[in-house]
């Protein structure tokens, strides 16, 4: 055991939190919170889940105590009249009566300046909002985790092999055997994605499904809300029992919500399945962003995903599912990994022919949010973006404080004739708090109904990808108690501050007549210190939107090296929809000849994959007189099986030798057509057709060089690639693509009829147009900008509004040296230049702080940016610009009113 | 009702788990002990005003333990069931069976 934990090792956050809570048990609380930590929580968890748990606990304990605490303090008025003998012993009715006293006086006050009161409600509401709104994103992906029982003593359970990408997955005899481990385990179950066609009278739809053990929901605890889930005797013998369970959703929508469901069929990949249940609302499968609709047991594998693949149930070598087990209560984590280690160690000396490492790592469910590796891309991703929203909240807090800096330094005579009469400090700081966290709660309020109209929004949005998203973004409890925090920390952050400045106890020369050109001292330095914070956040903001549009620009002018702006095309799997290889290829041929054959499709071409797809498919190439990398056999490097036509189709110009031909079948000999990038990595000068080089244990001869095309990203360098004759390389999935004389969604008709009518039970993987397929690239950047311009533009929008009111509180401050100059003669103009001067100098030292600023910030999302610098001059010379234009507008509108000041009223106004 | 209020659900639980825990009641044991038996989370939060209102009723008495060097210095806030703690569970429980008379168990409902 380590040292036992000290006060001092809580977290500061976590004490702070505590403070919610009275002093009467603050301590007993602590005290409990530690000893449970420490004794209980720490030995059965990981340390993040401890971690977690420490913070949960924590911030529920205190809120919760916290409302109790109100609750008590509203209450107690009426609780002497209840008949109870007792009296509140810390919270009398004095407090209570203080508290709404408060309140009324708040609220009044906030009435009275109805403009101030909107400018900081809705300047909050924008920061409390696009924060909720991206912070639901964040919690549907990253945080919530799927709706199981108990996720706690959930953990998976990573294959670890030679595999170069350790993705973690096992084979279905490593799961069994997994599943024997029952002294450690309460349950184990595996699951595994697959697609399959729905068919229907109508055509067919895909679906989207887990393969799962028996167990599955048992181990999960999920419980179908009619029929049942799987009996062990289901998931027994291979392709006996063709049953399934659906999600709520496939029920309500594709079945109609018939409540006598369970009994009836449904028809996958041309194979009958009985449906025996249906999840529970919310229950969408094991990963985040993704909807499945069936659930199958593992043995109807062959049926659902052969993809010439047979037999994977009983084959050691082929690692395709992910295993999560149920801890046995009581049993730490490191047992159960020991056990694990152990069993993996048996089953390696069992088949050594498997692989030549294998282990099992236990991983806390809770631990993990996608996948350890998506984690690990994705999480700063949305670090970024959160900091992005963060500096948008930054700015409308700035603002509320510079407001409230500005009132109380209005109040100044009052506080400091209050604080003459007796009036304690900390109860002046708490009559001002209680009005900023109005206005926070007010703000959040806004912010919250601006969230959920932007979530609504996102979710009727579907992103360009090739599997169906759909992301729960509802603001759930998580999302309410996130905004419900950013609100209250925000204004308490952001009240103290004005709250204790304008309480400070200067009576005397408050109180002495220098009521009006007083004020103008520290209240006015923090204000402007302010305002420069505004200013160059927003630069930072607005940089990074400019570079990233720029950069949005840059890429949607890229050449993509292949040119099919009205193509369309539909992927699809032949060996599931019922073609052996060679059939498969004589159908394709025939199916092309169709679809030509109709009239306004001009070409019409198939290949295994498109260029920039998801999908990545690398081949091992031995070529003379180049090593291949320790430890491989071959060179990997890109690859593509197309057919004849193909590189006509996306005019793909041939610099040398010939293209794929029809006359390169299965019979003919093995041949090659590479990438001009190809070409000059390893034969640099030199023609390389007639060059023999062997891939897949055979010798295959180059007969073409054509020119190089973007293959994986439109940023990326020219890479090399080959490309087979489909025929000579055929992987049963294939997508046919056509081009015709009218607009792509035309085409993509004509295609999906022509296939329909060729065979209706084709299992179709996807259908898209030319433009689509290339918005998927162009996805992430468009978002990026989207977001940064939003981001930006609100941040200048607050900013401007912020220097609006700190100029044109400054002109009210300074009327009687305005009216003072000119009755000495000064014209208006000059009045103007003063004021905008003094507005602009503030604005000038930010942009020159957000400047430098942007410059190290923007080095980090180089790595995100194509064709433009993370110093591109026009963006840094450009934004300042734009920034002092607003401003310039912001402060001219109280400088002009300041110019038209009557010298008599002003010099009166004394 | 004669004027004074039944034991609210929550306040009920409270009340068994420190007659169940004795001596050791606190707010770790009675948290862990209504867990594990309800399978009902409790925030510390709602445990501690709870038992203060349970207090100035005179069902409970609280005293604070030493501090020892565990729990970050921290001393406990012990529990104990007093009399009329014990009389108001029992009134709330005769309560209960009055209602439950006459029914198996299991048979309502389904």
């Amino acid at each position: 055991m380590s040292e036992p934990i000290q006060r001092r090792d809580l977290p500061r956050g976590i004490r702070l939190l505590l403070r919610l809570l009275p002093q009467e048990y603050r301590d007993a609380c602590e005290g409990d919170l530690i000893e449970e930590y420490e004794r209980y929580v720490i030995p059965s968890r990981s340390r993040r889940a401890a971690k977690v748990w420490l913070w949960r606990s924590a911030s529920k304990g205190a809120l919760v105590g916290f409302g109790y605490r109100l609750y008590d303090l509203f209450t107690s008025e009426s609780g002497t009249s209840d008949g109870r003998g007792g009296r509140h012993p810390r919270m009398g009715v004095g407090q209570m009566d203080i508290v709404a006293q408060d309140l009324r006086y708040a609220l009044r006050r906030l009435v009275a300046s109805p403009g101030f009161t909107l400018v900081a409600i809705v300047s909050l509401g924008l920061g409390v909002g696009v924060n909720t709104a991206l912070f639901s994103v964040v919690n549907a992906v990253l945080v919530r985790g799927p709706q199981v029982a108990d996720p706690g003593s959930l953990v998976e359970v990573y294959s670890e092999t030679t595999e170069e990408l350790q993705i973690g997955v096992s084979s279905w005899p490593d799961f069994r055997d997994v599943a024997t481990l029952t002294d450690v385990f309460d349950g184990v179950t595996a699951y595994e994605m697959f697609f399959a066609s729905q068919n229907q009278e109508d055509g067919s739809d895909l679906v989207l499904g887990e393969l799962v053990s028996a167990s599955f929901f048992k181990v999960l605890g999920v419980t179908p809300v009619l029929g049942r889930g799987f009996l062990p005797s289901e998931d027994e013998v291979p392709g006996r029992d063709p049953v399934v369970v659906v999600s709520q959703a496939f029920w309500k929508g594709r079945l109609g919500g018939d409540p006598g469901v369970v009994g009836r069929t449904l028809r996958l990949n041309g194979g009958l399945y009985t449906i025996v249940g249906v999840a529970p609302e919310g229950f969408t499968g094991m990963w985040p962003a993704l909807s499945m609709d069936v659930w199958a047991p593992s043995m109807m594998m062959d049926q659902l995903m052969a993809f010439g693949n047979e037999g994977r149930y009983e084959r050691r070598g082929s690692q395709s599912v992910f295993i999560k087990a149920r801890l046995r209560a009581g049993v730490p984590l490191a047992r159960a990994q020991a056990a694990s280690s152990a069993l993996a160690a048996r089953l390696l000396e069992a088949y050594p022919e498997v692989d030549e490492r294998l282990d099992f790592t236990l991983t806390p469910t809770l631990d993990v949010s996608v996948h350890p590796l998506v984690d690990k891309a994705l999480v700063p991703v949305a670090g970024m973006l959160m900091a992005v929203v963060g500096l948008v909240l930054l700015i409308a807090c700035t603002n509320l404080a510079s407001f409230l800096l500005a009132r109380g330094a209005d109040r100044k005579k009052e506080v400091a004739l209050r604080l003459a009469l007796g009036a304690r400090r900390g109860r002046l700081v708490r009559q001002l708090l209680t009005e900023t966290m109005l206005l926070a709660l007010a703000g959040g309020a806004v912010g919250v109904a601006l969230a959920d109209w932007t979530v609504r929004l996102l979710t009727r949005f579907q992103p360009p990808l090739p599997v169906p998203i759909s992301l729960d973004l509802s603001l759930d409890r998580t999302v309410f108690l996130f905004a419900l925090a950013v609100s209250l920390g925000a204004g308490m952050l952001f009240g103290l501050l004005p709250a204790l400045q304008s309480t400070k106890p200067d009576i005397a020369p408050t109180l002495k007549a220098e009521s009006h050109r007083g004020g103008a001292g520290r209240t006015g330095r923090l204000r402007s210190g302010l305002v420069v914070t505004q200013v160059a956040v927003s630069l930072v903001l607005l940089v990074g939107s400019g570079l990233f549009l720029r950069s949005l620009i840059a890429a949607q002018a890229i050449d993509p090296g292949f040119q099919a702006p009205e193509a369309a095309m539909i992927s699809f799997e032949t060996r599931t929809s019922g073609y052996e290889d060679a059939e498969a290829l004589v159908a394709l041929r025939q199916l092309q000849e169709r679809v030509a054959a109709v009239p306004g499709v001009d070409a019409v071409a198939a290949a295994d994959r498109l260029p920039l797809s998801a999908s990545l498919s690398l081949e091992d190439f031995q070529i003379p007189g180049h090593e291949p990398p320790e430890g491989r056999e071959g060179i990997a490097l890109d690859a593509v099986s197309v057919g004849a036509g193909y590189l006509d189709l996306l005019q793909i110009p041939i610099l040398s030798g010939r293209g794929i031909e029809a006359s390169d079948t299965g019979g003919s000999e093995p041949v090659l057509v590479i990438s001009q990038a190809m070409a000059r990595r390893f034969w640099p000068g030199e023609d390389p057709v007639g060059q023999v080089i062997r891939t897949r244990g055979r010798d295959v001869r180059i007969v073409g060089v054509v020119r190089d095309t973007k293959v994986r990203t439109l940023g990326e360098a020219p890479r090399p690639l080959a490309y087979s004759p489909l025929e000579q390389n055929y992987h049963s999935l294939v997508t046919v693509i056509a081009r015709g004389q009218g607009p792509a969604p035309e085409t993509l008709a004509i295609l999906r009829g022509t296939l329909n009518e060729f065979d209706p039970n084709l299992v179709i993987m996807s259908e898209t147009t030319m433009p689509e397929h290339l918005g998927v690239m162009l996805f992430p950047a468009r978002m990026a900008a989207l977001l940064l311009a939003v981001s930006g533009g609100l941040g200048v929008l607050l900013a401007a509004v912020g220097l609006y009111g700190v100029v044109s509180y400054g002109v009210s401050r300074r009327t009687h040296e305005v009216g003072v100059r000119m009755s000495l003669g000064a014209d208006p103009g000059s009045v103007v230049g003063l004021v905008i001067g003094g507005g602009l100098r503030l604005v000038i030292w930010g942009a020159a702080i957000g400047l430098g600023l942007a410059f190290a910030v923007t080095r980090a999302v180089e790595r995100f940016l194509y064709g433009v610098s993370a110093t591109d001059p026009l963006t840094f010379l450009g934004v300042p610009l734009l920034l002092l234009a607003v401003a310039t507008l912001a402060a001219y509108v109280p400088a002009r009113r300041a110019s038209r000041v009557d010298p008599v009223t002003a010099l009166r106004s004394e | 009702m004669s004027g004074r209020k039944n034991l609210g659900e929550f306040e009920q639980l409270l009340l068994l788990a420190v007659m169940r825990l004795g001596d050791d009641a606190y707010g770790v044991t009675m948290r862990r002990e209504v867990e594990a038996r309800t399978g009902r989370e409790v925030s510390l939060g709602a445990i501690y005003p709870t038992m203060a209102r349970l207090e100035r009723k005179g069902l409970v008495s609280s005293f604070a333990s030493e501090p020892t060097g565990e729990r970050g210095g921290r001393s406990r806030r012990c529990f104990r069931l007093e009399p009329a703690g014990r009389r108001a569970l029992e009134e709330a429980r005769s309560m209960v069976d009055a209602m439950w008379k006459g029914f198996e168990e299991g048979k309502v409902g389904t």
